[in-house]
């Protein structure tokens, strides 16, 4: 595979994110116990794992590789961690990386983030972590105890020229214009540009395309319920490579919001369904080794010539803002009113929120709300018909 | 001239009875309570089942006051298992109460009224008991549910135990003619005995029908026929009859305003919708509940409700036909 063969072998191969690779040249360069980890954010396939791996071999750091399935939760950190960080010198001079942080699912009570942080804030030996995004909740506090590295993609120009160089070693020549579909569809991904490269002299293309792999989930499911056949689809789906919830609720959107008949629905929902059951297991017993298996329950929602598209949300806008608003109004409100009644929320809703409203609508009863309990209820008292 | 006066407060509230010795219908488990107490010391801890508006958590709360005097409120933790999100928000929550113990001497202990505890899983019970444990020097639990069934053995062997039985019509009746007589209301027999017939035995219900009654001057049938079944029940009975008829997108839209907007939790649905299955007219019973049934599992399984509780409106939708 080219895009192993090519892998740069020290800091001058590497194309790029000239600023980057300085920073952390110098973080490493200066490093001592203490010094604040470095979080390398970029989109897939610009060389952070290779930066990483280069950096800790020139300056003579055993690399200890983690992804993102060793930290979900705080056991299997300790387990791996707990012998290097507490003991260093027995094992030479190791240098922690962990990939795909952004991508540490589950839930904050299994301990995984909070260990990390807690590791992260007093580093014993240089740490260095990579994520995709850093813009979601659960990396704000990633950020906050990392020293973050921008990484862009490759600019087109230097990814055509790099190209070019490698077609010249491999002794193979591709058209100019094919050079620069490539260049675009790679999105300034190495990595993707070279196995589509590769693909296409050996005459794959593009079916297994990797360059699926910087496509935003909009396009990926889109082309999934587009593909010519179920191995397409199965490419692709396998291709999306984002947190398990975000996929099962990406197909469930889609699904539910396109126009398919009764039976396709119901198909489709059960295999959702599945789909979701196979989640909620992985998430009550931990074993993420089952996750292998989401594709496979996923891959049966394709049908041939389907009418299913993207579709982010799930809910027509109206229910969207009644549920945010309204929603949240009625929530503090029955929060306070079913505590004095003695019962449970669901019991208010259900047995005293509508006669509450009747006997307000006939003013015989004022509850002495405060104003928005009383806005939020006169408007509740217009709905009644 | 009929209108009544503006009310502050439900009549659930207003007419909850303050002593044990003024709850209705259970006179047996009130005996057994008051002998309870002549030891207060020594009570175990209690479990109460029983289905709604028995007098289940009001013989819990007339409990906390005679035993705690007129500060019970401060030395009784209230909780409902439904509301609570998981077994580490009651165990937070307990603990957190627990840990100012002692500081006041005339209490024997403290109260914690865990309510409708059939609704926790069995992994969180056998938490729960380890918490009852934990604490039992400081803290007694009476732990409430509607069916017992679904509570693990565990936990009711900790526990003396009472079943609540229904209240008879004849007491709700007379219970809510009192009411109408205290509120001035004007009533007939006919009346009582529709609003009994729609609450099914369910005290807070009737009482709740009646407040709804009076609002529209007396409590005749036909003004409780005006102002009964207005219970977010009946909105499931919709969203079971839109669902058979294939409106899929109707049905969906309603059962995620029922739970997202106004909060019905996924299980009560569930339940409403299982009784309702009942209600309908339709061959099809047998696969509604196989539906209803699956699809409760599910949930239980899965991690996202709204997924499971949309596929089960699809594959309704598919029996209808």
């Amino acid at each position: 595979m080219w895009s192993e063969k090519y892998r740069p072998k020290n800091l001058l191969d590497m194309i790029g994110n000239e600023e980057a690779k300085e920073a952390i040249v110098n973080w490493l360069g200066k490093w001592m116990k203490g010094s604040k980890p470095i979080l390398l954010v970029g989109p897939p396939g610009i060389g952070k794992t290779t930066l990483a791996t280069i950096c800790a071999k020139q300056f003579g750091y055993d690399l200890i590789g983690l992804n993102a399935s060793d930290i979900r939760n705080k056991q299997r950190i300790q387990e791996i961690l707990g012998p290097i960080l507490g003991n260093a010198s027995v094992l030479g001079k190791p240098m922690i990386f962990v990939d795909e942080v952004d991508g540490i699912h589950g839930r904050s009570d299994y301990g995984g983030v909070e260990t990390l942080i807690d590791i992260l804030k007093e580093p014993t030996i240089p740490i260095v972590l990579a994520a995709n995004g850093d813009k979601s909740d659960k990396m704000k506090s990633i950020k906050k105890a990392t020293k973050p590295i921008q990484m862009r993609p490759i600019p087109p120009r230097l990814l055509q020229f790099y190209l070019e160089s490698i077609l010249k070693k491999e002794g193979v020549t591709i058209s100019l214009g094919t050079i620069v579909k490539l260049v675009i569809q790679s999105r300034g991904d190495i990595r993707s540009i070279l196995n589509s490269a590769q693909a296409h002299v050996m005459g794959f293309e593009p079916q297994i395309d990797k360059s699926f792999v910087t496509l935003d989930v909009e396009e990926t499911v889109n082309s999934f319920f587009k593909a010519k056949s179920a191995d397409e689809a199965r490419a692709i789906l396998f291709s999306l490579r984002i947190d398990p919830r975000e996929k099962i609720d990406a197909f469930y959107s889609s699904v539910i919001t396109s126009p398919l008949e009764k039976e396709d629905m119901q198909k489709m929902l059960e295999i959702i369904s599945e789909a979701d059951m196979l989640y909620g297991k992985i998430m009550k017993t931990q074993e993420w080794r089952l996750l292998r298996y989401l594709d496979s329950i996923l891959v049966g929602l394709y049908k041939e010539g389907t009418a299913v598209r993207y579709s982010q949300f799930n809910l027509a806008w109206p229910i969207i803002n009644r549920l945010r608003w309204d929603g949240k109004a009625i929530k503090s409100l029955v929060t306070i009113l079913s505590k004095k009644m003695h019962v449970s929320r669901s019991d208010f809703v259900t047995f005293y929120f509508p006669y509450v409203l009747f006997c307000m609508k006939n003013k015989t009863l004022d509850l002495e709300l405060d104003e928005s309990g009383n806005e939020i209820m006169q408007k509740e008292i217009d709905m009644l018909k | 001239m009929l209108q009544p006066m503006t009310e502050t407060s439900m009549w659930v509230e207003k007419y909850r009875p303050m002593k044990l010795s003024s709850i209705i219908n259970q006179k047996e488990i009130i005996g057994s309570l008051k002998s309870l107490l002549k030891n207060t010391a020594e009570m175990p801890h209690l479990m109460f089942s029983g289905s709604a508006g028995v007098g289940k958590t009001t013989t819990a709360l007339c409990l906390a006051r005679e035993i705690l005097g007129d500060h019970w409120k401060d030395h009784t933790l209230e909780l409902n298992a439904s509301d609570e999100r998981g077994i580490n928000m009651v165990r937070d929550r307990v603990k957190k109460f627990a840990r100012f113990s002692g500081l006041d001497t005339k209490i024997p202990f403290k109260l914690i009224i865990l309510d409708e505890a059939d609704e926790m899983t069995s992994d969180a019970q056998t938490a729960l008991r380890r918490i009852i444990e934990d604490t039992a020097r400081y803290c007694r639990f009476i732990l409430i549910a509607n069916n017992i069934s679904k509570i693990i053995a565990p936990l009711q062997s900790r526990c003396a135990v009472f079943k609540f039985t229904r209240i008879s019509e004849e007491d709700i009746i007379s219970h809510l003619e009192e009411i109408c007589k205290k509120e001035k209301i004007k009533f007939d027999q006919k009346g009582l005995e529709t609003i009994h017939d729609y609450s099914e035995g369910d005290m807070r219900h009737s009482i709740n029908i009646l407040q709804a009654t009076a609002s529209l001057g007396m409590v005749n049938e036909s003004n409780v026929k005006a102002a009964s079944g207005l219970t977010k029940t009946n909105d499931v009975g919709e969203i079971l009859s839109l669902a058979i008829a294939g409106k899929l997108s109707d049905a969906r839209n309603k059962m995620i305003e029922l739970i997202k907007v106004y909060g019905m939790s996924e299980s009560d649905f569930l339940k409403y919708l299982n009784e309702y299955a009942y209600k309908i007219k339709t061959t099809h019973i047998s696969e509604i509940l196989e539906s209803i049934a699956k699809y409760d599992y599910r949930l239980i399984i899965g991690a996202n409700p709204e997924i499971q509780l949309s596929a089960l409106l699809a594959e309704l939708g598919k029996i209808g036909k």
